[in-house]
């Protein structure tokens, strides 16, 4: 694919042209964090955020979505679509691979339509990471480099310089809207790869997994009745904090509201996790999942065994964002996956 | 099909619950119209004994209150209990951790003899109830919700996760990133996180979840740098009831 350089000074024009058919998002600081927030010109953009505080994952899977529409009286309903073109402009490697992943479960079996129709509604915009926040190790869990997925990536190579790749046929009509930009010299090339390797350094140095990532399936395997789930799991608070802003959790409950007159109702959406008590619940009052330990197991399981069966690629893209919200401070993968594979090098 | 009769009480609360229902303004007669309401002393005058649904708003604190909820109870065929006083007990219970006398001067002052009162509890400790809506003051919209669910024969069942979830759907940044003590962690959900997204934090009104994890949610609290004293008397503010020594 195409290599093109834009300098800073052509970024104003090009978001003035993409605003024409899109909502665009760019990464901005509130309070110490960062957001993906509605860009305008008076926006001051963090290209060197660490972490976006919330996923990336709720402008395609909202927290909350409308389905479908029906009738009281007449019985009859049909489905809803609320969608409008977007572009999510900034996305380190990590979070789109975990879009990727969604986008592999969503579609997986009968297709998720809600989910496609956003999907295909969105333009995805990489960014290379400058920064790494301290709770993220997404340079163990093969998540540093991603080489599809989105529509054009962007790293920062001179302090007014991007050398942006295209992804999509998109993505290049996107970079054109106000007339061709330059070709990347292979030189330019260099630099952008250089950059990308030294950051890659950086997460890695910072934290580690211990054991190469294809091992964590069977690692895992061989802990299923290690004494460490009841241990940590006696303080999780059940809050579902770590489900809910994990990038690549993508399960939800499904609920009915009925309008004040009684005559027409919705169908709806919303975020559900399996750290949350009543998650496993079945008709009758049965818990699968009843004890706070088989919960927090079960987390574990999905980041890093039964995603990996499933997709052959770990459930956690060690961005941190569960290290980071999780009060209790328990929701480290990286952590576990470490402590299981030295508890097994002991046992031998 | 005849509508059903509604009625609402009080007991020691402020009938902020009932004004909230009040404040629904125009809203509330689409719901009126599906409901026959007898007796409501925020909204209309007049009052009868002939009533299927109970609104109780309130906690009881005398001995005097048992017979009457108790009566209510036995006009009733559903009791919904309205608001934080009456689901959980609410602030009320903060007189529990102070000896009789003393709280009866501080609000009776020389007539405080004349008074008899106990230990403020909520309604389900005295009766059975068939639904609660919680929240000091509640939500209008859980209560439309609840008074929909009623008409339409479904039981109403309140989240029963903490208020965490619907403040990270809100997409807001914890409280305890910014070193703010947040109840959030142990109380029941339902009110979407609205203390939070406001700058706040949560408060505990909604009561304990059902899955609240008070001695970890304690120990958390600690560990993030939160006195004995700090967390207990943020927990005695609204789940005074909930705590051991009651
Ligand atoms: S499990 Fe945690 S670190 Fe891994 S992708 Fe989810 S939020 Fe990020
Ligand atoms: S592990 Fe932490 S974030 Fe996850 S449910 Fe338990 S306390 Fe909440
Ligand atoms: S601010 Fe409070 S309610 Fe929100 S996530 Fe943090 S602890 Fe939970
Ligand atoms: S955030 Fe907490 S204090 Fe505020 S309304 Fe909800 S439960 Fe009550």
């Amino acid at each position: 694919m195409s290599n093109y350089i834009v300098y800073l000074e052509q970024l104003e024009g090009l978001f003035a042209g993409w605003q024409e058919k899109y909502k665009l998002f760019v990464p901005q600081e509130k309070e110490g964090f960062y957001f993906l927030e509605e860009y305008s010109p008076e926006a001051e953009i963090s290209f060197d955020y660490d972490l976006l505080y919330n996923p990336p994952k709720s402008f395609i899977f909202p927290p909350r979505e409308d389905l479908i529409e029906f009738d009281l009286k007449t019985y009859k309903s049909k489905p809803l679509f609320t969608v409008s073109p977007q572009i999510l402009f900034g996305l380190h490697p990590y979070d789109i691979k975990a879009l990727n992943q969604l986008d592999q479960v969503m579609d997986m079996g009968s297709v998720d339509v809600n989910y496609r129709q956003r999907r295909d509604n969105t333009i995805i915009m990489g960014l290379t990471p400058l920064r790494v926040c301290p709770e993220a190790f997404w340079g163990s869990v093969n998540a540093f480099n991603v080489d599809f997925g989105f529509d054009l990536f962007w790293t920062k190579i001179g302090p007014a310089t991007f050398l942006v790749e295209v992804g999509s046929k998109k993505g290049e009509e996107l970079l054109f809207v106000n007339g061709r930009v330059d070709k990347a010299t292979s030189a330019e090339r260099e630099v952008a790869r250089r950059k990308k390797q030294e950051i890659v350094s950086l997460v890695q140095k910072q934290n580690r997994l211990k054991y190469s990532w294809e091992e964590v399936p069977r690692v895992l395997e061989k802990s299923f009745d290690s004494f460490l789930w009841a241990e940590k799991s006696r303080k999780c608070l059940a809050c579902g904090s770590c489900n809910l802003i994990c990038p690549t959790c993508y399960c939800f409950d499904i609920l009915d509201e009925v309008d004040d007159k009684l005559n027409k109702g919705k169908r709806y959406r919303t975020w559900d996790g399996c750290m949350l008590e009543s998650f496993a619940k079945i008709a009758g009052g049965h818990n699968f999942r009843g004890r706070a330990a088989e919960r927090y197991r079960h987390r574990y399981f999905r980041k890093g065994k039964y995603i990996y069966d499933m997709l052959g690629e770990l459930g956690c893209v060690g961005c941190g964002r569960c290290v980071r919200v999780c009060t209790a401070r328990i929701a480290n993968p990286l952590e576990v996956f470490n402590v299981l594979w030295e508890a097994l090098s002991y046992e031998r | 099909m005849s509508k059903p009769k509604v009625a609402f009480f009080d007991f020691a609360g402020c009938e902020g619950d009932q004004l909230q229902i009040a404040n629904l303004e125009e809203r509330i007669l689409d719901i009126a119209s599906h409901v026959e309401i007898v007796s409501f002393r925020e909204v209309k005058t007049g009052h009868s004994d002939d009533y299927e649904i109970a609104f109780v708003e309130g906690s009881i604190t005398r001995y005097e209150d048992e017979e009457r909820i108790k009566e209510i109870r036995s006009r009733a065929k559903i009791l919904i209990a309205l608001g934080a006083c009456a689901t959980i007990g609410g602030i009320n219970c903060l007189k529990n951790f102070l000896n009789e006398q003393e709280y009866k001067n501080m609000v009776y002052g020389p007539w405080a003899r004349y008074y008899s009162t106990y230990a403020a509890r909520p309604v389900s400790a005295v009766v059975p109830v068939d639904g609660e809506i919680h929240g000091c003051p509640i939500d209008k919209e859980e209560f439309v919700e609840v008074v929909k669910s009623l008409l339409l024969g479904k039981k109403y069942t309140p989240p029963d996760y903490p208020v965490c979830v619907e403040c990270k759907k809100a997409g807001n940044i914890c409280q305890f990133e910014r070193g703010r003590l947040c109840l959030g962690i142990i109380t029941r959900a339902g009110c979407g996180g609205v203390c939070v997204s406001r700058g706040s934090v949560c408060w505990g009104c909604r009561g304990p979840a059902p899955s609240a994890n008070l001695d970890a949610a304690r120990e958390v609290m600690d560990e993030h740098g939160f006195s004995w004293v700090e967390v207990e008397d943020r927990l005695r503010l609204y789940l005074g009831h909930f705590l051991k020594f009651n």
